[in-house]
């Protein structure tokens, strides 16, 4: 029985599985390739394999040798299809038979990862469009020497080496220089992810941090020298991050983040990256992702151990408070100021998070969805935890579907002086943030202040028979919020048209 | 000039419109000859996105080339 074979006609696996029958095995793991119909995003109607087999059964037989020998394991072979195939046949297969189920494993991935990279052996697919092309070699043609597609640019910044990637190439490289990235925070995590996405060639960033540079700071924030102390972060990571890559577009916004500005800063990027460093922030940027149907990329850190979330809420994927349904109050749990934080280890969680955003922004396989990562780099531990959907995420994201968020402004919507819908019996709650509250009061008495966050929030405290009017300076932030309420099941809300300065004769100053 | 026999799969098959073909060069190394090859069947891949196979073996691209060699370039692969 070869250790690597070639075959013309179909596979059976059954029969193959047997031919590594031992009865000193104890574990047995296959892996078959099928043949899928699609690839990077075509539709794909057949494939032929082509090989140069004497090379390859040499290689082959040498791949699976090593890989027993490793292992430890008692049987093992590989037979790969070449001709036309159709959609669903099984073009490889790779059986291991061990002792135990670990080894079984582990022989069986080693076999197919090497057998996929080192084989001369082709694919070239067919495609519903009547076209075709060799997997590989096309798209490595366009991101050869001469850079041909590589979008235009300062070539002493040079994406060769991230393009040679089959799964990137020169399409990949537009896609990423035509992208934008909002980055919230830009500390320990967030100098990691800038540093990450400035050097793969994310053409925008967004740098959202109120913060100023501390000499506390330093050891963890490599985007920012002893010369910065005191600098506002976003400019001095904007700066740092434009002349490290000019090829790209960095945008600094020295603001805190809040409910005012959390829709219009996440709507300038086409992902998220939440490298805040509080709770309060954390759910405000799910729940403005959510409502914006933007991928989100959470993380957080506890002294040597950190947490990496993606929340594709837009694509029915479960959030922050599918985990949590209640914001987290901070001071419950330590931040890094109370309980200490080394290097490394925003760094590295920083890294995963830039590796999530750019998967996202390629299309790339393997990306998190649903679950929660746990790192824990004192036990050297990556953890992979399901986070399904929650059906009580605060009647969020299980109902918040793109129909359910289209409700149109003409049903949300109320024109009417404020005195008057309260005295038609609508309850009048005030969204706006408690600085804008103070400085420009409502002129009512007997209504209600919460700001669209907490409110978001906690839908739970409204009472079910009563009709309420939200307000906001302008009627967007009260028309986004009735929306979402809407779409997690809220019927009884509505928003003031036009807001306060609508109601009041469009004299009054204020934030949207 | 040593006659060497070229093979050829996937893509560099089709487009240098044969499975093989005998080849005089003036090439001293497989890297020099790819160039020489290039250049007549219009292949567009890098060397560096290349490995080439003499007589049935992985070879540095430094390798002096013999008469009656078998060389095969081998463009990006794609088992599994």
């Amino acid at each position: 029985m070869p250790a690597f074979e070639f075959s013309k006609a179909q596979l059976d696996p059954a029969a193959l599985a047997r031919s590594l029958a031992d009865p000193a095995a104890g574990g047995f793991a296959s892996f078959e390739g099928w043949v899928r119909n699609h690839d990077a995003g075509q539709p794909v109607t057949g494939l032929d394999y082509e090989a140069f087999e004497e090379l390859a059964v040499a290689e082959g037989d040498r791949i699976v040798a090593a890989a027993m020998q490793r292992h430890g394991v008692r049987a093992a072979r590989c037979v790969h299809r070449v001709g036309a195939l159709g959609i669903g046949e099984l073009a490889v297969w790779v059986g291991a038979a061990a002792a135990h189920r670990a080894e079984a494993f582990a022989a069986c991935r080693e076999i197919i990862d090497e057998i996929k990279h080192r084989l001369p052996i082709w694919k070239k697919e067919h495609y519903q469009s009547g076209d075709s092309g060799w997997v590989n070699c096309e798209r490595c043609a366009e991101a050869g020497p001469a850079h041909a597609d590589e979008p235009a640019g300062d070539a002493r910044f040079d994406y060769a080496r991230q393009m040679a990637l089959p799964e990137i190439g020169a399409a990949g490289q537009r896609r990423l220089t035509a992208a934008s990235v909002v980055v919230i925070g830009a500390g320990g995590l967030g100098c990691a992810v800038l540093a990450a996405l400035a050097g793969a060639g994310v053409g925008t960033l967004h740098v959202v941090d109120d913060d100023r540079v501390e000499a506390s700071n330093l050891p963890r924030q490599p985007l920012y020298t002893t010369a910065d102390l005191g600098r506002p972060k976003a400019e001095a990571a904007a700066q740092r991050l434009a002349a490290y890559n000019p090829r790209i577009t960095v945008h600094a916004h020295a603001v805190r983040l809040s409910a005012a500005n959390a829709a219009a800063l996440v709507m300038a990027g086409d992902v998220i990256v939440d490298c805040s460093d509080n709770f309060a922030a954390k759910f405000l940027i799910n729940d403005t992702a959510v409502l914006a149907g933007r991928p989100a990329v959470l993380a957080s850190v506890h002294q040597y151990e950190g947490q990496v979330q993606v929340v594709r809420a837009e694509s029915g994927g479960s959030c922050l408070r599918c985990l949590w349904p209640e914001a987290t109050r901070d001071g419950l749990v330590g931040n890094c100021v109370a309980a200490g934080v080394l290097g490394p280890v925003p760094a590295l969680l920083g890294q995963l998070q830039a590796i999530e955003a750019l998967k996202i922004l390629l299309d790339l396989p393997g990306q998190l969805r649903d679950e929660l990562l746990l790192v824990d780099l004192l036990g050297v531990e990556l953890r992979r935890l399901r986070v399904p959907r929650a059906s009580e995420c605060a009647g969020r994201c299980t109902r918040i579907g793109p129909a359910a968020a289209e409700t149109p402004a003409a049903e949300l919507e109320i024109t009417l002086p404020l005195a008057a819908a309260a005295a038609q019996g609508y309850r009048i709650i005030d969204i706006r943030e408690p600085d804008e509250c103070h400085s420009e009061p409502l002129g009512l008495t007997g209504h209600m202040a919460m700001p669209m966050a907490t409110l978001l929030a906690g839908p739970a405290a409204l009472d079910p028979d009563a009709r309420y009017l939200l307000v906001c300076t302008r009627g967007a932030r009260s028309l986004a919020t009735a929306r979402e309420l809407r779409a997690g099941g809220c019927r009884n809300v509505w928003s003031l048209r036009g807001g306060l300065l609508h109601a009041a004769g469009g004299t009054q100053p204020g934030r949207s | 000039m040593p006659q060497v026999r070229l093979r050829y799969f996937a893509l560099f098959r089709e487009q240098a419109g044969c499975r093989e073909e005998e080849f005089a060069t003036s090439a001293p190394t497989p890297g020099l000859l790819y160039e020489e090859l290039a250049t007549r069947h219009g292949f567009r891949l890098g060397r560096a996105q290349l490995k080439v196979a003499i007589n049935g073996a992985f070879a540095d691209w430094g390798t002096p080339l013999a008469d009656g060699d078998e060389v095969v370039f081998i463009p990006p692969v794609a088992g599994g």
